[in-house]
């Protein structure tokens, strides 16, 4: 870290400084200027920056190396690719996540499914524990919708992707879920993380609705630091004082965690945006952005959905999106969904 | 020359941080840093260094001394 010393601090100020650092196990350069002190400290611990700013007399204080390390390029150069099933997240293959947002019934978990697998997508994904923001709105329909989800992902031949929202719940979801998902409102429900980090099954973490980058990554690293190395970061939208979409969907978030971190980074343009009409526009940004997956919502029946019916796309409008992501996948160098897929409508 | 009068000053450095270490004795000793800075500006004078160029490289050089005397003290490296 490097520390400034106001114009005036004194010799004495200085010196306090200076034996704190050291006391901390840092190597201290100190360098004299006309009109202040620079203190240069180095050492392999990670010193309180805060408690060094209270000192008297200091001015500013700058870190220099990030407080994540699992989750930084520095402690892993090459990007990490998760396999699950057959799906590989983090390669060349822009993975696409689509699914409704909540099991409803078995019927419109069914259909959801087909129709997002002829689209393209490679993994299911559906909820059966809600975190609504009120307690009055639907709450998803627990085991039996997990259940719901893991067989039509199965007559699919999808990969499963469905929240956790307590401790309590790994269990059984380990055993429905091929994918965690972590959501934004748990970012940082450190408990829950910590026990994902013993879990063998990947972590998708939602970056929360008001979190940095750096808090983000400092999530995951409680999920890393528990042993368990697959960690797909995923952009959701955050809180701003705009309030045209329901978030504002930071799409800049995509290269600055490339940039970071070594960790697949996926967006959520549903969320993102939160209606139905941008989420297509967000979705291909993303891509075009860098994105190492999307998780969009696709409901049959969008308007009488009983959770995020506005933000969930048509299949029709899925497939649309699905057809221009596969010409901008190319143009950065990246595939989408290599098989050939059938339209809809054919033998359907 | 200069660099073996550098290596020949660390290891006096060195055998001040053991003695530092029996005497239970802190490694920083901001008023000794300030006599060796005064020191060497005081003799500085007519060189076209001069005396604040001279303090500026002295700083360094006792960073280094610290930093040798806290590994000698703590026993921890680099």
């Amino acid at each position: 870290m490097v520390v400034v010393m106001q114009e005036r601090a004194t010799e004495a100020q200085i010196e306090q400084v200076v034996k704190r650092l050291v006391e901390m196990g840092m190597d201290v350069h100190r360098s004299t200027g006309v009109t202040r002190t620079v203190l240069g400290a180095v050492g392999q611990g990670t010193p309180d920056a805060g408690l060094i700013e209270m000192l008297d007399g200091v001015h500013e204080v700058l870190r220099i190396s990030s407080p994540y390390k699992l989750a930084s390029k520095t402690f892993k150069q090459e990007p990490t690719v998760i396999t699950v099933g057959d799906v590989r997240i983090g390669g060349d293959e822009v993975i696409v996540m689509a699914g409704p947002c909540s099991a409803e019934s078995e019927q419109q978990v069914r259909s959801a499914a087909a129709a997002v697998r002829r689209a393209g997508a490679k993994i299911f994904r559906g909820g059966a524990f809600k975190p609504r923001s009120s307690p009055y709105s639907f709450q998803g329909l627990g085991e039996e919708g997990l259940r719901m989800l893991r067989d039509a992902a199965k007559a699919e031949n999808l990969v499963l992707v469905t929240e956790v929202m307590d401790l309590s719940q790994i269990e059984l979801i380990e055993q429905y879920a091929d994918i965690f998902q972590v959501g934004a409102r748990n970012m940082q429900n450190f408990t829950l993380l910590r026990e994902l980090g013993h879990a063998r099954k990947p972590v998708l973490l939602k970056r929360g609705i008001s979190a940095t980058i750096e808090e983000w990554l400092l999530s995951s690293e409680y999920v890393l630091s528990g042993g368990n190395n697959d960690v797909i970061l995923c952009e959701r939208g955050i809180r701003t004082f705009e309030t045209a979409t329901r978030n504002t969907f930071d799409i800049s978030a995509i290269p600055v965690v490339k940039k970071l971190s070594h960790l697949p980074i996926i967006a959520d343009p549903s969320h993102g945006a939160g209606r139905r009409d941008m989420v297509a526009p967000m979705a291909r940004a993303a891509v075009a952005a860098g994105a190492d997956g999307l998780i969009i919502e696709v409901h049959c029946d969008p308007d009488h959905a009983l959770s995020d019916g506005a933000q969930s796309m048509f299949p029709a409008q899925f497939d649309r999106l699905m057809a221009e992501l596969r010409i901008i996948a190319p143009a950065i160098g990246r595939s989408i969904c290599l098989e050939p897929v059938a339209r809809r409508g054919w033998g359907s | 020359m200069l660099v073996r009068l550098l290596n020949e000053r660390a290891r006096v450095a060195c055998e001040i941080g053991r003695i530092k270490k029996d005497l239970g004795m802190e490694v920083y000793q901001p008023e000794r840093e300030k006599q060796v800075l005064q020191h060497v500006r005081g003799i500085a004078a007519e060189g076209p260094l001069g005396p604040d160029a001279i303090a500026r490289l002295f700083e360094r050089i006792i960073d280094e001394a610290r930093r040798l005397e806290r590994r000698v003290i703590h026993g921890d490296g680099d």
